[in-house]
């Protein structure tokens, strides 16, 4: 029973860490860029959400229709802004990577600027969800109904992006940037727009998950580097660009942390996590759904 | 750049000038805590210019290179402690030990692109860190788990590479940065040289004209990891103090990487000038407002690394040479 149990934390942490792992994968996937400030969006995202809670008292998925909104155009501005100057400048270069290293500046910038607002507190937020569970049995089984939400929103969410990537005019234009932005831009789709687009709409996936977060996890400055490097590995582990990929990745690694931590020392399971990582680069680097391609 | 090829006497008056001013410098200004920055910023400036042999010059982006210098800060002080080996030859120890990580990290990494190599860095730093972090007892070493190891205190002695008078770290460290810069400089006008430069910047068109470009990273990440190591031990040597998030940091990783960047990736002043103008100023906002703006240092690092991304994505080398051998024309025109 403890196994089932910590397998479905594993399944629900992991559709989370999936969530987070959504909005990088997008991003590559169209703009070949990794977003090293990912993880730090999703704290300002948690941010939001804490503040928003603890200020109006709303319900926390409620606050999806404020958060969600507000870190889209975070993203959306932060690309037009910030990223697309630099990664005009090396339009032709294979390995973009000062866009890396703007996104890592914009990454310790956003983590220790947090840190000089709000101070090196681990905040939660008590909310009428928090602590709620789900009884089996004679209590053999419990689970935890805010991981059961983050779970079922992760999964609507991934099917949303999936739909509105294949069946609607702006998705296919996204789509279509990503495969070849020349031809792209000479049927007529702005591409810059696409670019703003779906940098923001990578940036909001990320506030999901900070909103379906907050009512059982903690925020602090650096939370997000937790979920930043998770959120690499899953990314590279589903393959870069695949949107199942970073779902399903984004499970085997929740997975393989709570039930590696029955068998072995929690504080050994990060080290677990990295070797993981490691095996899949130099054997598999396409990752489990990823197209074959030349990194 | 015309006049190349005729060296004047005047080209070497501000080099010469520089040398002169650092082993001048901390004799004449004998405030402990200014000895104390400077040997800092000498850190730095030795850390990053050994990361810039494979950072600048090789063209990949190594995010996790205090790996190394935990490599060799942690050999030398367990030798030191278990065996009573002196650090100095202990240094050459864990060196060739952070070499022989950087040959098994190398073979697979070096062959990744851009982002999956800059990952793959972080990923083995992080990893090493959690490994160090849960070996309490190794091979019946005492490893000490994330409490680190102290040092013992042999009071002042050269052989034991402890001072009590913070000067002999700085000459040794200004010492050590000169032996890096120097190999850097020669590393840049070699072949090896040259050909990394190639490799970096396109790979394909380097191989097509029959240049092994993994072999030459390889060499270049070898150099950078083994000089790597000795900053560490110089490090552990300096604090006295040890322990996993301590060297094996990823946020100290970072910083190297950020300051050679601003500075320059792949030029020889580029590693120095960086530590010279961010070292001082992330340690006084560190100083005097850290206390009530935590983190206050970090912003302004992200924040200088944004904006020279921004604007002069080649570091900050590039405009200054120019402006510098503007006025060397200028000079050898009156003259002339």
């Amino acid at each position: 029973m403890y196994l089932l149990e910590a397998l479905i934390t594993g399944v629900t942490m992991g559709s989370i860490y999936g969530l987070t792992a959504l909005g990088l994968t997008l991003i590559f996937g169209v703009m070949k860029v990794i977003n090293f400030a990912h993880g730090s969006f999703l704290m300002v995202a948690m941010f939001v959400t804490y503040w928003l809670i603890k200020l109006t008292g709303i319900d926390p998925y409620i606050s999806l229709f404020v958060v969600v909104p507000v870190l889209f155009f975070l993203g959306f501005l932060t690309q037009r802004f910030l990223i697309s100057p630099a990664f005009k400048g090396e339009k032709d270069v294979r390995e973009p990577i000062s866009v890396i290293l703007l996104t890592s500046g914009l990454w310790i910038f956003l983590d220790a600027m947090a840190l000089l607002l709000f101070g090196a507190f681990y905040r939660t937020v008590k909310t009428s969800h928090s602590g709620k569970t789900f009884v089996f049995g004679d209590g053999d089984l419990i689970i935890n109904k805010t991981r059961l939400y983050g779970l079922i929103i992760a999964l609507i969410t991934s099917l949303i992006l999936w739909f509105f990537l294949k069946k609607t005019r702006t998705g296919r234009a996204i789509r279509a940037v990503g495969q070849d932005r020349d031809a792209a831009r000479l049927m007529g789709i702005d591409s810059d727009f696409i670019y703003d687009f779906t940098f923001g709409l990578g940036i909001a996936l990320v506030g999901i998950a900070g909103v379906v977060l907050m009512p059982f996890y903690y925020v602090h400055p650096t939370v997000g580097v937790v979920f930043d490097i998770r959120a690499f590995i899953i990314v590279v582990l589903g393959g870069l660009g695949s949107i199942p990929g970073a779902l399903i990745g984004g499970i085997i690694i929740g997975v393989v942390e709570s039930v590696g931590a029955q068998f072995i020392t929690a504080t050994w399971t990060e080290g677990l996590i990295y070797l993981i990582f490691l095996l899949v680069l130099f054997f598999k680097p396409s990752g489990l759904f990823g197209y074959k391609q030349e990194w | 750049m015309e006049n190349k090829g005729k060296r004047s006497p005047i080209r070497i008056v501000l080099p010469v000038l520089c040398i002169l001013v650092l082993i001048v410098v901390p004799v004449i200004f004998r405030n402990p805590a200014f000895l104390q920055l400077m040997v800092l910023v000498l850190l730095y400036a030795y850390l990053t210019s050994s990361w810039n042999l494979v950072g600048g010059f090789a063209g990949v982006l190594p995010l996790g290179h205090t790996l190394f210098a935990g490599v060799g800060a942690y050999t030398s002080t367990l030798l030191f402690i278990e065996l009573g080996l002196t650090p100095w030859i202990g240094m050459f120890v864990g060196a060739l030990l952070a070499m022989v990580a950087g040959i098994l990290i190398g073979l697979p990494t070096l062959k990744l692109r851009g982002a999956y190599f800059a990952l793959s860095s972080i990923a083995f730093l992080e990893g090493m860190r959690v490994v160090t972090e849960n070996t309490k007892v190794a091979f019946g070493v005492k490893i000490n788990g994330p409490q680190g190891l102290l040092l013992p205190l042999k009071g002042n002695s050269l052989y034991y590479f402890q001072f009590d008078n913070k000067i002999w770290y700085y000459y040794i460290i200004l010492i050590m940065t000169a032996i890096v810069l120097y190999i850097t400089y020669k590393v840049s006008v070699s072949r090896l040289g040259y050909y990394l430069m190639a490799g970096g910047e396109d790979k394909e068109a380097a191989e097509a004209l029959g240049v092994n470009v993994f072999r030459c990273k390889m060499i270049a990440m070898m150099m950078s990891t083994f000089l790597t190591a000795f900053g560490g031990t110089f490090y552990a040597q300096l604090v006295r103090y040890i322990y996993p998030r301590g060297i094996m940091n990823l946020e100290f990783a970072f910083e190297i990487a950020f300051i050679a960047i601003v500075g320059g990736r792949g030029t020889i002043a580029g590693p120095i000038l960086g530590s010279f103008l961010l070292v001082p100023v992330a340690e006084l906002t560190r100083i005097y407002l850290g206390g009530s703006y935590l983190g206050i240092h970090l912003a302004m690092y992200g924040l200088v690394l944004m904006l020279v991304m921004i604007f002069q994505p080649r570091g900050i080398t590039e405009p200054l040479t120019k402006i510098y051998n503007n006025i060397l024309d200028r000079f050898e025109g009156v003259r002339s």
